[in-house]
């Protein structure tokens, strides 16, 4: 099967990266969202990030116009009907989601794949509501898309032989690797890097060490790119808090309760690097501002 | 020259597939004529563009989905055959079927007749070559497909250039790495450089085993032979297109430690720095304006200090080449220059040969400047010839072909 368009849903972070991935790698993209406003942001972010990119020299200025001119934004899902796989990206909600996808099955032609990018919801409980569920699975990819590496391919209870073979070519094909992974709650790395973020924030609640040096011992002493803490504020707190209680509600168990600090930070409004405040400071950039020794979370973990 | 025979006088397919594109051209060898030539880009899109033109003829051009190698030479061949824009009859008249290979790796030293060991050698080689030659034997597999019975033969870029010594093709790092990775210099452009010297001894009138020669093919990417008795003895170009000379877009010669110096202070992956020594170098990097040298030297006539910067960095870089080589060789007897740049701009040549006077070149400026597009412009008491050769790769592989059927052919009969 020929990959040629690929819809991606919902123009957010995940559909705006996913976009300019996919159509770097030479494949037309339609991207849709409901929303204009959403729509327009998302042009002008793609531009910007390509302009990024070609500033860097990772691009030139001809073939970053050839990847903005794969992309067509849509307000409208009919245009769904071209696309030979959809990739849904819109809020981690089951209700909207299952709206979606009850819409892509009868937009899209027959032998067309459905995925969605959850990180915790049930691909089985989203490929019941279609006419299609061998060809539907999830495709879960990490933020940023354009740079990271990996993509979760998760089989729900009915996803063929040949929905895995086509997703993985198509994540072959924007040069990533994959790992399958059977439905479960949070997955493999979803699940993994909660519970180091949720046990990062116990550690600093107990005062065992500062959130410098909790992130330092991670980064060097386990050769991270970021440490637990720095991860948790870009990932988002108030994310990260819902992923966790969903993680405990599913499991039942106790080492998915989420941290009473992480709980007290997301009501303070302190949401991570889109506030600008998490268990470090950011700038508008999202750029870590450093001196981050009187940060809140630090002050709120040593007080007790 | 005698009456060609029949079999001599065959029709050759040359074909040059690159990743989204195809370069065809149809020989006549009864007279070494082009029949027809043109070209399909943008192959794998709803907007494929085919530019086809019969010799004589007004150029057809066309566009349509052509999705794949396949599919592109068969709409070549449909022209080729048709009554309207046709050449010949039946694609059962053509002959044999000349491919450009890019990477030949350790295996090929010259043309050779596809087989299937063959093709598991250039897929063998796909690690060096990961943008053509896989286009390229996509190429030779549609071409089987297309005209069954009809023989194949691979021509490669690198095969010139398996003449040159160990010393010359081997980088001092670790021994391991040539031996685990076959790292080492390989060289490319060696069918230019291979017919602009033997173009050249047969204008100088002389066997080419007793020639020195430095071969300059300079276009967006630029390379520099050192071709001695026929045979390439060393090469700018290296492990991958990249070393050398400046080019268009890539920056040649370098020193490797300015890589995890620049990668850690602008924090750039190994895609970035590729990109960037690919693409964003040479004489575009520098000037700042164009990787075009028509775009440098028009900039420089109007006073742009970068686009001069660019236009003396490419000279300069050549001029040492040539410098080496000679020293190579322990002397020199022709400099030839060929390709875009090398057949076109008489202020390069200028530039490069106007300070090479202890080597005993003479260049006559006004022959430089004007005159035919194959010349010798040194002066008559110049010690070292100087040839501006338009180069002819589609004809050598033609040649190669054709030698190479009869040859089998030949063998089959005996």
């Amino acid at each position: 099967m020929r990959l040629d368009k690929i819809g991606v849903v919902g123009a957010g972070t995940m559909g705006r990266g996913l976009a300019e991935a996919i159509a770097s790698q030479g494949m037309d993209v339609l991207l849709n969202d409901r929303d204009p406003d959403q729509l327009n942001a998302a042009r002008e972010a793609i531009e910007i990030s390509l302009q990024k990119r070609q500033e860097k020299w990772a691009i030139t200025e001809a073939e970053k116009r050839i990847i903005l001119g794969r992309i067509s934004y849509l307000d409208s899902l009919t245009p769904m009907a071209q696309a030979d796989l959809v990739i849904e990206t819109i809020i981690e909600d089951l209700d909207q989601k299952k709206e979606v996808f009850a819409a892509l099955d009868r937009i899209c032609k027959p032998d067309a794949i459905l995925a969605t990018n959850t990180s915790t919801l049930s691909i089985t409980e989203l490929a019941a509501v279609t006419q299609r569920p061998g060809q539907v699975l999830g495709l879960h990819f990490m933020n940023p898309v354009p740079t990271s590496r990996l993509v979760e391919v998760v089989r729900g209870l009915k996803t063929s032989e040949k929905t895995v073979a086509i997703a993985a070519d198509l994540v072959a094909a924007m040069g990533k690797e994959w790992v399958e992974v059977y439905e479960t709650p949070g997955f493999v790395s979803t699940r993994l890097v909660l519970t180091l973020c949720n046990e990062a924030m116990y550690a600093l609640m107990e005062g065992v060490a500062t959130a410098e040096g909790i992130d330092k011992a991670m980064r060097l002493g386990y050769g991270m790119p970021r440490g637990p803490l720095e991860t948790a504020d870009r990932m988002g707190l108030d994310t990260i808090l819902l992923a966790m209680e969903r993680l405990f509600r599913e499991y039942g168990d106790s080492k998915f309760r989420p941290c009473p600090l992480l709980r007290k930070l997301v009501r303070a409004g302190h949401l991570g690097a889109k506030t600008g405040q998490g268990f470090f400071r950011y700038n508008r950039d999202g750029e870590r501002i450093p001196d981050s020794h009187t940060s809140q979370g630090q002050e709120e973990g040593m007080q007790r | 020259m005698s009456a060609k025979t029949p079999a001599e006088a065959m029709k050759v397919f040359v074909l040059n597939c690159g990743s989204s594109s195809v370069k065809y051209q149809l020989f006549d060898m009864g007279d070494e004529s082009v029949l027809a030539k043109g070209r399909v880009e943008r192959i794998g899109t709803d907007e494929a563009l085919v530019v086809h033109q019969a010799t004589g003829r007004d150029a057809v051009h066309a566009t349509g989905t052509i999705l794949e190698h396949t599919a592109a030479i068969q709409r070549v061949l449909a022209l080729l055959t048709s009554p309207e824009h046709g050449v010949i009859r039946h694609v059962s008249e053509i002959g044999a079927v000349g491919h450009r290979v890019l990477h030949g790796g350790e295996y090929f030293s010259g043309s050779v007749l596809v087989t299937p060991e063959v093709k598991q050698a250039i897929r063998a080689c796909f690690d060096l070559g990961p943008l053509h030659n896989p286009a390229n034997l996509a190429g030779i597999e549609a071409a089987e497909n297309l005209i069954p019975g009809v023989p194949q033969v691979a021509t490669f870029d690198t095969g010139f250039h398996s003449t040159m010594p160990r010393y010359a093709y081997l980088y001092a790092l670790p021994y391991v790495l040539y031996r685990r990775y076959h790292v080492r210099r390989y060289g490319f452009h060696g069918t230019s450089h291979r017919y602009v010297s033997e173009r050249a001894a047969a204008l100088m009138g002389r066997p080419p085993a007793e020639l020195k020669l430095i071969s300059c093919h300079l276009g967006n990417g630029a390379s520099v032979a050192a071709v001695q008795g026929g045979a390439s003895v060393d090469t700018s170009m290296g492990f991958t297109p990249l070393e050398g000379l400046v080019m268009g877009t890539r920056s040649g010669d370098l020193d490797p430690a300015v890589l995890p110096y620049v990668m850690a202070k602008e924090e750039l992956g190994l895609a970035e720095i590729s990109s960037m020594l690919n693409k964003h170098s040479g004489l575009l990097g520098v000037s700042g304006v164009s990787g075009d040298m028509r775009d440098i030297e028009e900039e420089m006539e109007k006073g742009n200090p970068r686009a001069r910067d660019a236009f003396l960095m490419f000279t300069y870089r050549l001029r040492k080449y040539i410098g080496a080589y000679a020293a190579a060789m322990d002397g020199v007897d022709a400099i030839l220059f060929t390709g875009g740049i090398g057949e076109n701009s008489w202020r390069v040549r200028e530039e490069v040969c106007q300070h090479l006077n202890y080597l005993g070149v003479q260049i006559d400026p006004d022959l430089n400047r004007n005159g035919q597009k194959e010349k010798d412009i040194a002066t008559p008491s110049s010690r070292v010839r100087v040839w501006v050769i338009p180069t002819n790769e589609e004809l050598v592989i033609a040649r190669d072909a054709r030698d190479i059927v009869l040859k089998e052919k030949e063998k089959a009969g005996a």
